[in-house]
């Protein structure tokens, strides 16, 4: 099995939504169905610049979609993925893009509340598109943005289980009127900024755990981070691992040149073989089998006090 | 290691017990706490009376019990950890602010700085309240609820599965042992984590961990170190949040070998336990036990 099928795609629009945020519609250049999905999947896009990004998918998908739509807010200060997408993509250019991965499925429930922040809006879209499709009431919408003049698909929510609010008018909402009563009968869908996670997830704490779903594309792991050491099999050297750098950064420091891309865990160019020891994987991209003898340098980290790692070699299955 | 006779003022009862007691350090009580419920908020002291073979009033009088577990309405005998809710398996309890008031029994549960639960634990219509909102909290699947538990003169510390003396030992952790921790791992911890009775600094690093078997004093009482606190991935939890964020056993294994932060004492004099009041460790000659 693969750990992600790459699709050549070509794009079909391209267009500002605000002035920091660029949508993209994405096709098969033969025009073929593309794999499905749900609302909530994203799919990892590779740059003209070789960046590989996580991008929610905006619509609600379905079996057979004809198009992936991901919406890209430039980020200046960014590490370039961005401001590639925006400044190297027109209608006509080739992307690689990985088949759709979902890690923030719309579970069923009674009824929704969705808390989007910013750019957080694309997965929650495309779970209120679906939801609405289907004549259901109780998905009611928060959606947080700066400006009106910085909130993609404004428009489309001005409905009586929307609210759309704009903290340069009217400062942060406050959310807690919103989650003060805990409800079994309610699933809460957040995406956004860290602060905005931080935020909802304390004001969960006395909800059911599993009606709260937050999205995080970095891959889910412990969050822990330990000390620790690898050997480099091609030449025996020990490399200190502080808990404040990943494997990649020590490796690097040590000057050991070593790929990298998304460095969040998703796109697999920073994968080595694993020799010797215990690993926590928290990437996205490795499949079981893959981890018994790879790791994903950039998020994952040794569970043992050591483990042995040497390049990948041949068998590499990243986009380059 | 200098060794300094105890001076005159420093403890009447040292003189007292034996005028041969030789000072090896010093430090002072920094804070105190006590867990009323178990697995919920620490509330801060600033002084409390304890008694020779008591424990922290108040500390750890209410769990919340299993329902499929060993824990039932009058069991008097110790139970492990593991028939209770607690942080160690229940992390999300640590992001409830929670203080119950042992006078009246009403426990107060607060998030985002919001009332969400005000239940006497005194009432059946008060207990009843608090074991639905924990139910909630716990995520318990439907039919099944915890069991809030209370057996007067009995306390839920984990080492109360030892026995009834132990169950009353209280738990000192020493600041300079967690501050060598963070140096050591590079990490930011927050002694809280440890949720112990008395936090004392002035002490080297890791010293306590040779106070078992030893006398000192803390404040004005005499405790005996009788136990190295093995540490558990209740640890790993960050206080106030409710997330698992930091690996402190494994910090503690990797930098120490073992798994040990602080210790337990037992208490052997009446007296008055205060912030500021000063720690004295130190040595009876061979062969004589310090009182």
């Amino acid at each position: 099995m693969r750990s992600l099928s790459v699709l050549r795609l070509r794009v079909s629009e391209s267009a500002d939504l605000t002035p920091t945020v660029r949508r993209f519609v994405l096709r098969d250049p033969a025009g073929l169905a593309l794999p499905a999905y749900e609302p909530g999947a994203h799919v990892v896009v590779t740059t003209p610049a070789g960046h590989k990004r996580s991008y929610s998918l905006v619509d609600p998908g379905g079996a057979r979609p004809r198009e992936y739509t991901v919406c890209v807010r430039r980020e200046n200060d960014g590490r370039g993925g961005s401001t590639s997408m925006h400044d190297d993509v027109t209608t006509g250019t080739e992307l690689l893009v990985s088949a759709p991965v979902n890690r923030f499925p719309l579970l069923p429930s009674p009824e929704y509340l969705f808390i989007a922040g910013g750019i957080g809006i694309t997965p929650i879209r495309a779970m209120v598109h679906r939801l609405r499709a289907e004549g259901r009431t109780g998905a009611r919408l928060l959606y947080l943005t700066q400006s009106a003049e910085e909130t993609p698909f404004l428009q489309e929510f001005d409905g009586p289980q929307d609210t759309v609010h704009h903290s340069d008018d009217r400062g942060l909402l406050d959310l807690w009127p919103y989650l003060a009563e805990p409800d079994d009968d309610v699933r809460v869908y957040c995406c956004g900024p860290a602060p905005l996670l931080r935020a909802v997830r304390a004001m969960t704490a006395h909800w059911r755990v599993s009606r709260v779903h937050m999205e995080q594309f970095a891959a889910a792991g412990s969050g822990f981070s330990l000390p620790f050491t690898a050997i480099w099999a091609p030449d025996g050297r020990r490399v200190e691992v502080p808990a404040h750098l990943s494997l990649l950064a020590a490796l690097r420091r040590d000057g050991i040149a070593v790929e990298s891309s998304c460095e969040a865990g998703v796109c697999g160019t920073c994968r080595l073989a694993l020799l010797g020891g215990e690993v926590e994987h928290r990437d996205s991209v490795l499949t079981g089998s893959e981890r018994l003898s790879g790791v994903v340098a950039c998020v994952s980290r040794a569970t043992s006090p050591e483990i042995v790692i040497g390049p990948h070699g041949p068998s590499r299955r990243d986009f380059s | 290691m200098r060794e300094i006779r105890v001076r005159q003022n420093i403890h009447e009862h040292v003189h007292a017990i034996s005028g041969a007691f030789v000072v090896k350090g010093r430090g002072s009580v920094r804070e105190l706490f006590v867990h009323p419920v178990k697995g919920l908020g620490a509330q801060p002291l600033d002084r409390v009376w304890l008694r020779p073979g008591g424990g922290m009033p108040n500390d750890r009088i209410f769990a919340l019990a299993r329902p499929d577990g060993g824990h039932r309405p009058g069991t008097r005998t110790g139970l492990s950890k593991k028939e209770f809710f607690a942080l160690v398996s229940d992390h999300r309890l640590a992001g409830l602010d929670t203080h119950l008031d042992v006078e009246s029994d009403v426990l107060t549960v607060r998030v985002a700085g919001h009332d969400v639960l005000k239940a006497d634990l005194g009432t059946a219509e008060g207990a009843g309240a608090a074991v639905r909102f924990f139910t909630r909290v716990l995520d318990l699947p439907a039919g099944t609820a915890p069991v809030l538990a209370r057996e007067p003169g009995r306390r839920f510390t984990d080492a109360n599965a030892l026995g009834d003396g132990p169950m009353n030992w209280l738990t000192v952790v020493n600041l300079a042992s967690v501050r060598d921790l963070e140096a050591r791992t590079g990490t930011t911890i927050d002694p809280k984590r440890f949720r112990a009775n008395v936090l004392v600094d002035g002490l080297s690093a890791w010293s306590e961990l040779d106070l078992v078997g030893q006398e000192f004093y803390l404040g004005g009482v005499r405790v005996r170190g009788v136990r190295r606190t093995k540490r558990c991935a209740a640890t790993e939890v960050a206080p106030g949040t409710g997330l698992r964020d930091l690996p402190v056993v494994t910090l503690i294994q990797r930098t120490r070998g073992h798994h040990f932060m602080g210790i337990h004492v037992e208490v052997l004099t009446a007296g008055l336990l205060e912030k500021g009041g000063e720690v004295v460790v130190g040595s009876a000659p061979a062969g004589q036990r310090v009182g």
